[in-house]
């Protein structure tokens, strides 16, 4: 018989350390507090302890997850992680995961690493295991630690990203119809630069040159060890790029706006989200931001996103949601699931 | 373009009369977030995107107007 995937659960973990707005202005003078939240919707965020990393966030999402929704995990049989701040470039994050979480050795576990997006295509990779008869139990988590890699002196990033981790469980169901899907995908490369830590990757090695600090055009500094956004570009992408995306998806799911009760998109900042709203006339009761008191958590904006609207009875079980996550890459997904 | 000029002025953070086109961007708060938010403006009031990077390096508001009248005519 066969079967149909569905999203279960989602937890999140936001690790202790706080950044607020005041503590940023101390670092940037001729920003206010005030100045920064009216700016980027965003009053703090949490950043990863010194010894913290993403694979440890995603950890205690994970047990989370287990605790709250009296999940067995012996009945996990893959684990998806998708981060862009691995432990290490190997062995793979995920079998470290898996290890911490003591899941059965019968599981398969691999990372993926996107950004923006991942969130949806992680959603996707567990409906096709699913779906396809691979696995029951798909344990997807996200996590980042963007913090350790963002020069203390570069506003244009420190402002608006926040570490977090998320874990969601999608399971396989006897239920007459999916749940997840449809999705639109899309890839363009190159934006790859507007978006980017140079160093440490096999193409530029880290190096006492790549450590050179250099002060952009804006006052903020930075070396190529450093995570580098071009805000400008991106703005440029999203606002060209989002509206297609999103009538495709409704196209492809042959439903209208007024047939969707939410739209979650990637929570960039609170700026890039009201100007895509107006562009794409998006009713405000559909449109969720929740970036406040989290920041970018890149792919965990949108699982946060979510769970933080459950929290607060905005979103029901049963719900049809759209989920768009755009950035990095130039990386971009959408899709319309059922809420749970 | 009152549209326009009143973007500007929440923007750069002074009344509307002040934005006139020979108004020295440098001389308020012209920063990456202002750039960003012109893009969108402009975007929204014209229906063109405007470079980021050509916009930064804007001195005058008739910069913008220029850049803005090109991108209308590519």
């Amino acid at each position: 018989m066969k079967k149909y995937a569905r999203l279960r659960a989602i937890e999140y973990y936001l690790p202790e350390e706080i950044v607020s707005n005041a503590a940023l202005s101390s670092a940037f003078p001729d920003w206010m507090p005030e100045k920064i939240l009216e700016k980027t919707g965003i009053i703090e965020r949490h950043i990863a302890g010194v010894h913290e990393t993403a694979s440890d966030l995603a950890y205690h999402a994970a047990e989370k997850l287990f605790l709250e929704h009296g999940v067995d995990k012996d009945d996990i049989d893959f684990l998806i992680f998708c981060t862009q701040t691995p432990d290490h470039l190997l062995p793979t994050s995920a079998c470290l995961i898996h290890e911490k979480l003591g899941l059965k050795k019968h599981c398969g576990a691999l990372d993926i690493g996107l950004g923006c997006s991942g969130y949806v295509y992680g959603l996707s990779l567990a409906k096709a295991m699913i779906e396809s008869g691979i696995s029951k139990n798909v344990l997807f988590l996200t996590g980042d630690t963007y913090s350790k890699y963002m020069h203390p002196k570069d506003r244009s990033v420190r402002t608006l990203f926040g570490d977090a981790a998320t874990a969601s469980l999608i399971v396989s169901s006897d239920e007459v119809e999916s749940k997840i899907g449809p999705f639109v995908f899309g890839t363009d490369g190159a934006g790859a630069d507007n978006l980017i830590i140079p160093a440490g990757g096999s193409r530029l090695f880290p190096s006492t040159e790549t450590a050179i600090e250099y002060t952009d055009s804006m006052g903020n500094v930075r070396s190529q060890n450093h995570l580098y956004m071009n805000g400008p570009e991106i703005m440029s992408f999203t606002l060209s790029s989002v509206p297609t995306v999103f009538k495709e998806i409704l196209l492809r799911a042959g439903k209208t706006i007024d047939e969707i009760d939410h739209v979650v998109f990637h929570q960039a900042n609170k700026f890039m989200l009201e100007a895509l709203r107006k562009k794409i006339k998006i009713p405000h009761d559909k449109f969720i931001i929740e970036l406040d008191t989290v920041g970018n958590t890149v792919s965990s904006t949108i699982p946060i996103a979510i769970a933080r609207a459950k929290q607060k009875g905005q979103i029901h079980c049963g719900d049809n949601v759209l989920i768009l996550g755009f950035g990095v890459g130039y990386s971009w997904g959408a899709a319309i699931l059922e809420s749970y | 373009m009152e549209e326009f000029f009143e973007g500007m002025a929440e923007i750069l953070e002074i009344d509307v009369e002040k934005v006139v086109p020979d108004l020295n961007l440098s001389d308020y708060a012209w920063d990456s977030l202002a750039v960003v938010s012109t893009m969108a403006l402009v975007d929204d009031v014209f229906n063109v995107m405007l470079d980021g990077q050509a916009l930064a390096k804007c001195e005058k508001l008739s910069d913008i107007l220029a850049a803005i009248e090109l991108a209308k005519k590519a």
